[in-house]
């Protein structure tokens, strides 16, 4: 009997695949939104990974759920959408933990219903996590003084200029040292991870 | 009236998030050069088919279990939905 061949072809595209397929972006952009992704994954559980975030991130942009904006570049828009899928994951790891309210049977009337809210200053857990990443991010750096000033200044939210003034850096030794800033930061978000 | 202007101290989770959008915002602004020569500092090529740069995009960055075992072989196993219902509907030979 004549084997019937099959219609489909048995291997999935994946999201980063079909993006570059489509030409939604550039193999360059890709390995840059990897070197982000990584960034943003530091502090998530191990079950979520630096590419979940990316590839839900572009599936999001391929089935039409965000559209970009015209005049924003899609690296940027793409990162906004990794930077809210954190936040959305934290907010749900909130909202999981809260006490769920209870009714008891001698209240139950609508007048028995207490309303629960939540409160948004962060949990203690998250104040160590985010400690944690701090100090990640400032052993990547941890030969560069100067790049060490720059992060300083940035957590205190200072503008170049401030963090220039405070720290007396010259234009040309911040302009060098955010340089060497950004290449470790591509090392470090394109290397392989270790298993 | 107050001489010095104290700073209230700010929690680390928004010191982090201050950090982090800085740094993403020097990870777009890198140039192509400079994503080129961190992977040839890495001793990965772009260009290459089947680079580990991509690994994590174009195919998964852990290895699967199917890089492993043939997992087609218990689907070919398994009778499809047509046989089964031929063996259940042929009337079985008296013995």
């Amino acid at each position: 009997m004549r084997q019937i061949q099959p219609l489909v072809d048995t291997k999935v595209v994946g999201p980063a695949e079909s993006a570059l397929a489509l030409r939604l972006i550039t193999e360059m952009e890709l390995l840059k939104l990897k070197a982000i992704a990584k960034l943003h994954a530091r502090g998530l559980p191990p079950d979520v990974g630096w590419d979940d975030l990316l590839q839900e991130a572009l599936t999001r942009v391929l089935i039409g759920a965000r559209l970009p904006p015209e005049n924003v570049p899609i690296v940027m828009f793409l990162a906004g959408i990794m930077r809210s899928l954190k936040s959305e994951h934290w907010r749900r790891v909130a909202n999981r933990s809260a006490r769920l309210p209870t009714l008891r049977l001698d209240q139950a009337s609508a007048e028995g219903w207490d309303l629960e809210l939540c409160d948004p200053a962060p949990t203690p857990e998250r104040s160590l996590s985010a400690r944690q990443e701090l100090a990640a991010i400032k052993q990547l750096f941890a030969d560069d003084i100067v790049v060490l000033k720059i992060i300083a200044g940035l957590a205190d939210d200072l503008s170049a200029e401030q963090i220039r003034c405070v720290h007396g850096i010259s234009r040309t030794d911040y302009d060098s040292a955010r340089k060497r800033m950004r290449r470790a930061l591509l090392r470090e978000g394109l290397t392989c991870e270790k298993k | 009236m107050r001489k010095k202007v104290t700073r209230t101290s700010v929690s680390p989770e928004a010191k982090l998030t201050r950090v982090l959008e800085a740094l993403e915002q020097e990870l777009i602004d890198a140039s192509d050069e400079e994503i080129l020569a961190a992977a040839m500092e890495l001793g990965m090529n772009p260009k290459m088919k089947g680079s580990a740069l991509f690994a994590g995009l174009k195919y998964p960055a852990r290895p699967q279990l199917a890089d492993f075992f043939d997992l087609d072989v218990g689907i070919k196993a398994q009778p499809t939905p047509a046989a089964a219902i031929q063996q259940r509907t042929v009337p079985k030979s008296p013995k």
